[in-house]
């Protein structure tokens, strides 16, 4: 190109020969450029774009934008149209990078003594707090549940670090008329089973639709009597990015019951005998795990915990228990929900688990990954627990007896429920140690009406020695009411016999005064 | 050659400078991301204001929507959009402060015009006069590709409805879940295509006061320079004893379809119960319903029944919501003299 332009070293025959063009020439400053390969301009090009690009980054998602979305977005103008793209909620493992944000569901019924310890769980939660919304569901609550709430959460969003307040909060009210009590041999007897699990998969499906959002990448369905949890729990279940996934859950006992036990059976995997079993029941009926009725051999996910074992290893699970269950929300979104209806001879959370396996979702439970769920003593453990701390004071008195023989029956009475007193006292103490203390200390067992009473350190207390606490009380409210039982008999007794006397005395008297008269 | 090196220099220093620079920072601002940009999204506002509270046990779907001054919302999943239908719903004489509505679109390129003209006709709308504005208007696009092209034929070809059915059936879940707020107490599904139906349609549904309840869907044709109307939708239907005895000797994978030669399976149809001049009121129990105008008491969603994706007792999708519904305890109905049309292609 260069030397055409140079001049002309093959002219036409019609043109004469000139020779011009051969003297020296000066270059113009043009030819540098010229000079300078085509792949250098480029080079240079790209790394000047580059360079625009890491100083200012806001180039680049102005350029993508106009590029993919300019017809998927909102007119910040028309404030009642949204648009949403799914495929930006469907979840990744990394979510707390890219700031998926996290539904968190609550179902709540006369729950109000857990709620304390439940919203130390919220705040120590370390996935970022601006990315989770809350939506509770308050159903058939006799207790104060609704108000306590309403204070913890104005309390929680007023937080001065607002690093520690949460998204949008949402609660719902709704009573769905309760099948069975509450209570804890109420609610695990196995006839109460089908009907109550139908009710509260009911309640979970009414949370999640009015809940879930198009912007939800993730659910976190989470009981509130959850007693430890660790504060990562969100991430750790995440960092899996499989559709649905629990972790496996315990429960604390008092010693004399072996110190600890599975407690969640409804996460497992489906069996050959139980798929049999489920053919011969009708279509209406429900199987649920964890009772002798219906032996089903399963491999219990609860089971299958070493406490050594890598808290990351992953089993298959068909059935999944619902104390902790972390969802991508597209799994509700496709349609998945706890059937409140048996579906395959089963219902609720168990029932979820299928219906996702059926619509080929991964469903995992972390054997080894272990949360504790709290203790709530049975009605036998209480009586139980009553009669130790008796058994003890009785031994005590014992000895004492034996050093002051002399002592008066009423004395001996005041002796013991002072002992008792002492007794609560050192429980409390013991069991107050061993927690952070960081709630301000009030005078325990003292029942007042209002909120107060859930600022009572009791309600941070492990679940074992809350029990204990509470079996300690029930004895010394006993002695106390045996006490004043004795002493109101005592007082009857002296009015009795006084009575008595003065009748005599005055039926003398009479006789008296009749003799006098006759006299 | 020595000249030609001496040439370039310069603009090497600035290559290798460019470079250099790029790198630092690179390092400056990797560390400086990493600690606090990228870790910690910004607060939440908090307060009171994040804070609220919906009463549902006062929520009723009772005969009387209108007097009760219950919310509507209109679900359509859209791939065309017919100017016809945008028009019909428009005319609905319900409240529209009372109505939100809800969309969701494939993904690719028709539906990409869909959602221009959906835009433009919403946007003229909500910024229009405001007796006419709905409630709220939510458009998706859903996180899967649908499977099926949507030429007439390819549509109903009954080797591409298994999978057709279900992708219609995850994006009907996928719409409802995200939609449905507290306040809502009948959901009407509404197909794009359904270009013609009677402006009080709500009320006149929603007075029969049942749980689920269906138009019967026909469509207009011009036959000879006549207009005349032949049933359109299939799958509202009077379970068979044929239908039954099919589907026990069937694999639990394996899918009933209604009208199609090769499954004769002898169900009462609703289509082929319209009787011209009859009651326009009379109501039919069904077992099986089409969703191209479905009312339905939100109770019914929120208890669970959704549209299956995989076959449930061997239906998928507004069939399949029968069924499950039914197994909730929820009766559907069907209106065999209550039309609504079609469009026709």
């Amino acid at each position: 190109m260069s030397f055409i332009m140079n001049g002309n070293p093959f002219p036409h025959p019609s043109q004469p020969f000139i020779i011009s063009p051969h003297r020296f020439q000066n270059r113009s400053k043009s030819q540098i450029l010229r000079r300078i390969p085509a792949r250098r301009v480029i080079l240079l090009a790209c790394s000047l774009a580059a360079l625009l690009f890491f100083f200012f980054p806001t180039i680049s998602s102005l350029a993508s934008a106009s590029l993919s979305s300019s017809i998927f977005r909102d007119d910040p103008l028309i404030t009642t149209v949204h648009h949403y793209d799914l495929a930006h909620s469907q979840g990744t493992g990394r979510g707390w990078e890219r700031e998926e944000r996290v539904l968190m569901c609550i179902p709540l019924r006369d729950a109000a003594p857990h709620l304390p310890l439940f919203f130390s769980h919220l705040r120590n939660l370390t996935y970022p707090h601006s990315l989770i919304d809350m939506a509770f569901l308050v159903s058939d609550s006799k207790d104060e549940t609704l108000l306590l709430l309403n204070t913890l959460l104005e309390r929680t969003q007023a937080d001065k670090d607002p690093y520690m307040r949460f998204g949008r909060i949402e609660i719902f009210e709704k009573d769905f008329g309760q099948v069975v009590g509450q209570g804890f041999s109420d609610r695990h007897g196995f006839d109460a089973q089908g009907p109550r699990r139908k009710l509260m998969a009911r309640a979970r499906n009414w949370l999640l639709s009015a809940s879930l959002r198009p912007e939800h990448s993730w659910v976190y369905w989470r009981d509130v009597d959850v007693e430890i949890a660790p504060s990562t729990i969100i991430e750790d279940l995440m960092r899996h990015n499989k559709d649905v996934i629990v972790p496996n859950i315990w429960r604390p006992l008092p010693d004399w019951l072996g110190g600890e036990q599975p407690y969640d059976l409804n996460s497992w995997q489906e069996s050959e005998t139980a798929l049999q079993l489920a053919q011969t029941l009708d279509e209406d009926s429900v199987i649920v795990e964890g009772y002798p009725e219906f032996a089903t051999w399963r491999p219990h996910l609860a089971y299958l915990r070493d406490p050594y074992g890598d808290p990351d290893f992953e089993m298959e699970i068909d059935g999944v228990g619902g104390v902790s269950i972390l969802a991508k929300a597209r799994v509700f979104r496709s349609g998945a929900h706890f059937p409140a209806f048996s579906f395959e001879r089963h219902a609720e959370t168990e029932g979820f688990g299928k219906m996702c396996k059926r619509m080929g979702l991964s469903v995992v439970g972390l054997p080894h990954y272990v949360i504790w769920h709290m203790y709530e003593p049975s009605v036998d453990d209480m009586r139980y627990m009553g009669e130790m701390i008796q058994a003890r004071l009785r031994k005590e008195k014992e000895q004492q007896e034996k050093a002051k023989e002399t002592k008066d029956d009423n004395d001996r009475m005041a002796e013991a429920a002072a002992i008792a007193k002492a007794e609560m006292e050192a429980v409390k103490k013991k069991a107050l140690s061993s927690t952070s203390g960081e709630s301000p200390l009030q005078e325990a067992g003292k029942e007042s009406d209002s909120l107060e009473m859930y600022d009572n350190p009791e309600y941070f207390l492990d679940s074992v020695k809350a029990a204990e606490v509470r079996a300690a009380k029930q004895v010394a409210r006993e002695i106390e009411q045996a006490r004043r039982d004795a002493e109101k008999k005592a007082k009857e007794e002296q009015e009795a016999t006084k009575n008595g006397r003065k009748f005599s005395s005055e039926s003398k008297k009479e006789k008296k005064v009749i003799i006098a008269k006759d006299a | 050659m020595p000249s030609y090196r001496q040439r370039s220099r310069p603009l090497t220093i600035i290559t290798v400078s460019g470079v250099a620079l790029i790198i630092l920072f690179y390092l400056l601002s990797t560390s400086r991301s990493s600690s606090e940009v990228r870790v910690r999204p910004p607060p939440a506002a908090g307060g009171a204001k994040s804070i609220s509270h919906y009463p549902m046990n006062g929520l009723t779907s009772s005969w009387q929507p209108l007097a009760r001054q219950e919310h509507v919302l209109i679900l359509t999943p859209i791939t065309r959009f017919y100017e016809e239908y945008w028009n019909n719903l428009i005319n609905l004489n319900y409240p529209h402060e009372l109505i939100d509505l809800g969309f969701i679109l494939p993904r690719g390129r028709e539906a990409n015009q869909a959602i221009q003209r959906l835009d433009e006709a919403v946007n003229a709308l909500q910024t229009g006069p405001k007796k006419n504005r709905f409630a709220s208007v939510s458009i998706l696009r859903q996180d899967f590709d649908s499977p099926f092209s949507q030429s007439e034929k390819d549509r109903h070809a009954l080797s591409s409805q298994k999978e057709r059915r279900a992708a219609m059936a995850r994006a009907r879940n996928s719409l409802y879940t995200t939609t449905i707020n507290a306040g809502i107490s009948w959901i009407l599904w509404l197909d794009a295509d359904i270009v013609e139906t009677p402006a009080s349609l709500i009320q006149d549904m929603a007075s029969h006061n049942k749980a689920i309840i269906v138009a019967n869907c026909y469509q207009r044709y011009v036959d000879h320079g006549e207009s005349k109307i032949r049933p359109y939708d299939f799958n509202t239907w009077q379970d068979s004893e044929a239908a039954a005895k099919m589907a026990q000797n069937m694999g639990d994978d394996e899918v009933i379809f209604e009208g199609y030669a090769e499954m004769a399976t002898h169900r009462t149809l609703l289509a082929s119960m319209r009787g011209a001049g009859k009651d326009i009121n009379e109501e039919v129990p069904v077992d099986g319903v089409g969703a191209t105008a479905l009312l339905v008491k939100a109770e019914v969603h929120r208890d669970g029944a959704m549209f299956p994706s995989f076959p449930f007792f061997h239906l998928l999708e507004s069939e399949g919501f029968a069924k499950m519904a039914k197994r909730l305890g929820y009766q559907a109905y069907g209106l065999p003299n209550y039309l609504v049309y079609h469009y026709n292609e």
